[in-house]
């Protein structure tokens, strides 16, 4: 990776620019993100980009990777303009990156993360996966890492995910290598450990632009920063030519002087207690106290738990350990609900996604969280709530004054004012505002600034939570610095400026916690207890199931079976073994399709009836005497049409795969309907097609042998080549696979093809078994037990994924279980009950522990 | 549509599009009927339009249901199994000489137990809905099949007049001057009708729909919300059975699965009655009657199952399409 850099360090400051940047300019829709910047990087230095949060420092690195394309201006990598239209042309040009929340695909192994985009392929593009892993390992063991290539990215820690993310950077051999906030979530140990490695890649040859809101790790690192403000460069420096402060002043700038309606109010008895938070790694122990009519101040940078302290104070993140009291008495909430009756108001952050419901009206909006008050017996009076919220449009100067218009279409101020506006019709006494006025015009600003006086006068304790120092050191009363999930700093009123807010928040003074931090949590510990819904594929895209509920169920699996022998010792007989395989084999082909489909992220509905009519079309064309080939080849045709029919109504119209596929589910069983009249295609004397469902190879029936070569050839695919590590990705982590450059149009059409194809198939063994078709329709019962055996099987998988073998013992499994319930003397119709309670109990096991709610994401 | 054709005329081409974008599908939808009632003109007579209404009735109940699970991004692929189970459970309360009374309050209590035990899998455990209403549906069908010995029809119509002329009422009789049945539609129609229109749980209902996780910290209660949506859907399905067995006078174990299909149908094909192409009670009451209309029309023409099966398919197919290219122009 070093070799190809020729300049030495001593002489770079006179070397032609590895990078450079001419008048970058790049806006969204009401915002200018960049505009003008201009900025060169010089071989083999560590150069940081600085700013505040929206300075343009994630834009600007978004431009240089190919995420973003320029509105204007020009990029030139070693002389040469360069036009990025994708992540993988800025790698062509020698640039990777490390993002800042490590996009990895957690199912996947390191090895193949790492390559990802990038693989390294055999001819046929089969992985060379012996390759591959040497090269992960040598490119962990180059940053330090203790972890094996070969394990699962789910299992690693935050930090090792880090590490993870660096290796698959320098896999790609970059000259300019790209840290974005790579500190934001670790310890100070793990921190250090990063510096060494990065300082290494530099006298390596690499050059690196590092970006952080940490001040002080970045001048003991880099070499010359760029600072940034409001999208426009304010200028590129040497480390020692530059002071902390003077970094500082550049980063907050002089705005021009903004008035504060700040109001003494006399400050009332303590009203919210908090000791000893923490939440997972991002709250390490907060102690607060904040008092009636008082505005506390909670300066932070992003990630430094600020969020994550408002979130867990109303029950909307677990809390590790810590007590919080609100006037007198203990509050845990459950739920932000029973915080809402506690007495807590949450503005959130992220308003758009988590504030309004920005497709219902301002009225509907203004109402949301207090419309008990405006309804009797569960029936809304809307002439008392159109009241309310006509009164709360005037208070907060709502423009325009429209209580019908979707909120979709106003502006961020008046987004932002009606998320306020939703709490001060209830009797909210602490009101958590995290960062109310970002992307808020200066008008609205004040109006927001308004009400949090207005709140503390009638008593209110004010939360207010910001990363832009100034509106926090001009608006509060006491105010506490927040880094690393700890509080650092505690101003008394007055003391703060920016400056002094910004020094305390990029880590400095003795408030660093100086006892390493030696508890390194897993990631998923951090996850909310209440993330949007959960769609199908991502039910079984989860974090891994645990250990208890992968044994569980093949423990589960073992104790039906042996029960079974004990109840029917003929059960283990070798011929009724075979027979089970035989009857297991035919559902097994159809699960292995669906399957194939469901790893892509899609869904099908049409599996089963797709299956069904390639099955009356070959008992058809073998009526008509046209041999086995044809019934063959006409089934595997139709099979790849319909998933070509399924992926074009997904990816062409955006219709939801589950929409279309229902459609095309309904369309299959019509023309199966249309073919065979309402009558059953029964076939005889055909010894050739019936050997393909009903032959044995010695006392192996052919068609396990068949399933089990297409269940090879499958994993094959699906888990040695390109294709299906990709196809992979793109079901299971589609913004991770989006980073490295990989479309989901092309897999997710293989996968439904593929699937199709196999789908197809079946539909012909299954005419061969039956010696012919029924005329029962019969799709959707395939449907379910193809279902039941993907997912059961994705039980098995030590990352809870899908997989082609789990699905096949799956399949074989439920076949076991009928022909035991039947031994037995259970009636068969028991079984699709049971197959149901499978589906399900095999699905739950995995999404309880994440406390969603079953939403269908997928239409 | 290509950019170039707009642009030609543009003012007026661009109001009839608009015009073609808001009316058009409702517009084809006639047109499908004009031709049917052109090969047919038995199509639109009183006596036929009678009948398709009773027929649209029962989807229209079952597909309501649908359309509130659907608007909170639900599903309940179980609403015609649980109807297909109430009718049996009515019917064998009949044959079995239990009192009317009961052939309709244990139907409806076995809706509302299956919509419960929905909802607390898809709104508290957290089970995606498409796996956990198809897990449902099977089970209830294992169900049907031990207690009629696989799937042995219950036959009322040959039991004495006395007997089951009450319990048949209500799908063969009239109430005043119109058909029970179609009374009976109207009434739930107007009570859903309020419900999503006039109630907290419809607000809550929308929040969770177009953004569960600013709900959640509204403080809203969305596993409620959510499950109540199932419990809804349960309960009309089994009213919908129960009134399907009282107007065919037989319960065919599995007989009431392709009213899925139609519930479906209907659904999606509500959404064309809408601008932004969303669900709406109004317009799954406009659907069902589409449906009801065309299932009939082909039965007229002598074209059967499999033409409804694929033009309903095909016309769910067709109403995404619509949809998408609402939203895109």
């Amino acid at each position: 990776m070093t070799t190809t850099i020729e300049a030495a360090r001593p002489d770079s400051r006179f070397a032609a620019p590895v990078l450079e940047c001419r008048n970058i300019g790049k806006e969204f829709p009401g915002v200018v993100a960049l505009s003008d910047v201009s900025l060169s990087i010089r071989p083999g230095e560590i150069h940081a980009f600085l700013g505040q949060n929206g300075a343009g420092k994630s834009t600007l690195v978004k431009v240089l990777t190919g995420v973003y394309e320029a509105d204007r201006g020009e990029i030139l990598v070693e002389g040469r303009p360069v036009q990025f239209r994708d992540p993988r042309d800025a790698e062509a040009n020698g640039i990777a990156i490390v993002h800042q929340d490590q996009p990895l695909v957690a199912q996947l192994d390191v090895t193949r993360n790492v390559f990802l985009g990038r693989e390294i392929t055999r001819a046929g593009g089969v992985l060379d996966l012996t390759a591959m892993r040497a090269k992960t390992a040598d490119a962990l063991r180059k940053v330090g890492a203790t972890f094996d290539a070969d394990t699962l990215v789910a299992e690693l820690s935050v930090a090792q995910r880090e590490l993870a993310a660096i290796a698959a950077a320098l896999v790609r051999k970059p000259h300019i290598l790209i840290l974005d906030e790579p500190t934001a979530s670790l310890s100070d140990n793990e921190a250090e450990l990063l510096f060494g490695i990065v300082r290494g890649l530099r006298d390596a040859g690499v050059t690196i632009i590092y970006i952080s809101h940490y001040l002080d790790e970045v001048l003991d690192l880099v070499d010359r920063v760029t600072v940034l403000r409001d999208g426009k460069l304010v200028g590129t420096m040497d480390v020692g030519d530059t002071s902390r402060a003077g970094i500082v002043q550049m980063m907050v700038g002089r705005d021009i002087e903004q008035l504060y309606p700040k109001e003494a109010i006399p400050i009332g008895e303590p009203l919210l207690e908090v000791r000893g938070l923490v939440q997972g790694h991002m709250l390490r122990g907060v102690d607060l106290d904040v008092r009636r009519g008082e505005i506390f101040g909670i300066a932070g940078l992003m990630g430094a738990g600020r969020t994550e302290l408002a979130l867990s104070l109303i029950g909307a993140l677990p809390r590790s350990a810590g007590t919080v009291t609100l006037g007198g008495r203990q509050s845990n909430p459950a739920s932000p609900r029973a915080a809402k009756q506690q007495g807590f108001a949450l503005i959130p952050e992220d308003r758009r996604h988590e504030g309004l419901v920005t497709d219902m009206t301002v009225r509907e909006n203004l109402t949301l969280p207090e419309l008990s008050r405006f309804s009797r017996v569960g029936i809304i009076r809307f002439r008392s709530e159109r009241a309310a919220a006509t009164s709360l449009v005037e208070r907060l100067r709502i423009q325009p004054p429209n209580l019908n218009q979707l909120t979709r279409n106003l502006s961020g101020g008046n987004q932002q004012k009606i998320v306020i506006g939703r709490w001060l019709a209830g009797d909210a006494e602490v009101f958590l505002f995290d960062e109310p006025t970002t992307g808020v015009d200066v008008g609205s600003k004040v109006e927001i600034y308004k009400q949090m006086v207005e709140l503390a006068r009638r008593g209110a304790a004010v939360i207010f939570i910001s990363s832009d120092f100034e509106e926090i050191a001009g608006m509060s009363d006491r105010i506490a610095v927040m880094h690393k999930g700890r509080i650092n700093k505690l101003f008394q009123p007055g003391e703060a400026t920016s400056e002094t807010l910004l020094y305390w928040a990029s880590g400095s003074g003795e408030g660093v916690n100086p006892d390493a931090d030696t508890k390194v949590s897993l990631a998923d510990d951090a996850d909310s207890q209440m993330p949007s819904g959960t769609a199908v594929a991502s039910a079984a895209e989860a974090a891994p199931p645990s250990v208890w509920a992968r044994w569980g169920t093949i423990g589960g699996m073992v104790v039906v079976l042996a029960l079974i022998t004990i109840l029917a010792p003929q059960f283990l007989s070798l011929n009724n073994i075979f027979d089970v395989l035989k009857q297991g084999s035919v559902l097994a082909f159809i699960a292995l399709g669906l399957t194939v489909v469901l790893i892509a992220g899609g869904f099908d509905m049409s599996a089963g009836a797709v299956s069904q009519f390639t099955t009356n079309l070959a008992a058809g064309t073998m009526i008509a005497g046209m041999g086995s080939a044809a019934a063959i080849g006409l089934g595997a045709l139709v099979g790849l049409l319909a998933g070509a029919i399924n992926a074009a109504l997904v990816l062409v119209f955006g219709m939801p795969a589950f929409v279309a596929t229902l459609g095309a589910m309904f369309v299959a069983m019509g023309a199966t309907l249309l073919y065979n009249g309402g009558q059953a295609l029964t076939l005889s004397n055909q010894p050739g097609f019936f050997f393909i469902g009903q032959g044995y190879v010695g006392p192996v029936p052919f068609v396990f042998m068949l399933l089990l070569i297409a269940t090879g050839v499958l994993h094959f695919v699906l888990k040695h080549t390109r294709l299906g590590l990709r196809m992979y990705a793109v079901g299971q982590n589609l913004v991770a696979a989006e980073l490295r450059g990989i479309g989901r149009a092309r897999y997710a059409t293989a996968s439904f093809m593929i699937g199709g194809l196999v789908l197809g198939l079946a539909g012909v063994v299954l005419a061969s078994y039956a010696y012919g078709a029924s005329a029962l329709a019969t799709g959707i019962d395939f449907l379910i037990s193809a279902l039941a055996a993907a997912f059961l099987g994705s039980t098995f998988n030590r990352a809870g994924e899908l997989n082609v073998i789990g699905t096949v013992i799956a399949a074989l499994f439920l076949a076991s279980l009928s022909n035991g319930l039947i031994l037995i003397g259970i009636s068969s119709q028991a079984l699709p009950g049971i197959q149901g309670l499978v589906l399900i109990l095999s699905i739950a096991l995995g999404v309880i522990h994440k406390r969603g709610i079953g939403q269908v994401l997928i239409f | 549509m290509s950019n170039s054709s707009i642009s030609k005329s543009q003012a007026s081409s661009a109001s009839a599009i608009g015009f073609l974008r808001d009316y058009g599908a409702i517009l084809g939808m006639i047109v499908v009927l004009g031709i049917f009632w052109y090969l047919k003109p038995a199509f639109l007579t009183a006596g036929n339009i009678e009948n398709v209404f009773r027929q649209s009735a029962i989807v229209m109940i079952m597909a309501l249901g649908l359309t509130i699970v659907m608007k909170m991004r639900g599903v309940d692929l179980s609403i015609a199994q649980t109807a297909d189970a109430a009718g049996l459970i009515a019917a064998m309360l009949i044959i079995a000489g239990y009192p009317v009374w009961m052939a309709f309050a244990i139907p409806l209590l076995f809706g509302l137990v299956v919509g419960l035990v929905n909802a607390a899998l898809m709104a508290y455990v957290g089970v995606p809905a498409i796996i956990g209403t198809l897990g449902m549906m099977f089970v209830i069908r294992s169900g049907e099949l031990m207690a009629t010995n696989g799937a042995e029809p219950q036959i009322l119509f040959t039991l004495p007049r006395g007997v089951t002329r009450n319990f048949l009422w209500l799908g063969q009789r009239d109430f005043g001057p119109f058909a029970a049945l179609i009374v009976l539609a109207i009434v739930v129609f107007l009570i859903v009708f309020i419900i999503m229109r006039y109630t907290r749980f419809a607000r809550y209902a929308k929040a969770v729909g177009s953004n569960v996780r600013a709900a959640f910290l509204a403080g809203i209660d969305i596993r409620m919300t959510f499950g109540s949506g199932f419990v809804i859907a349960g309960v009309l399905a089994a009213l919908a059975g129960v009134a399907l067995v009282s107007r065919t006078g037989i319960a065919m174990p599995r007989g009431a699965e392709p009213f899925l299909l139609d519930a479906f149908a209907a659904a999606y094909l509500g959404t064309l009655a809408s601008r932004q192409g969303e669900m709406s009670i109004t317009g799954t009451l406009v659907g069902a009657l589409f449906i009801g209309f065309l299932s009939n029309g082909l039965t007229l023409l002598g074209l059967g199952a499999p033409y409804r099966y694929a033009l309903n398919g095909g016309f769910i197919l067709l109403a995404m399409a619509i949809g998408a290219l609402k939203r895109k122009t």
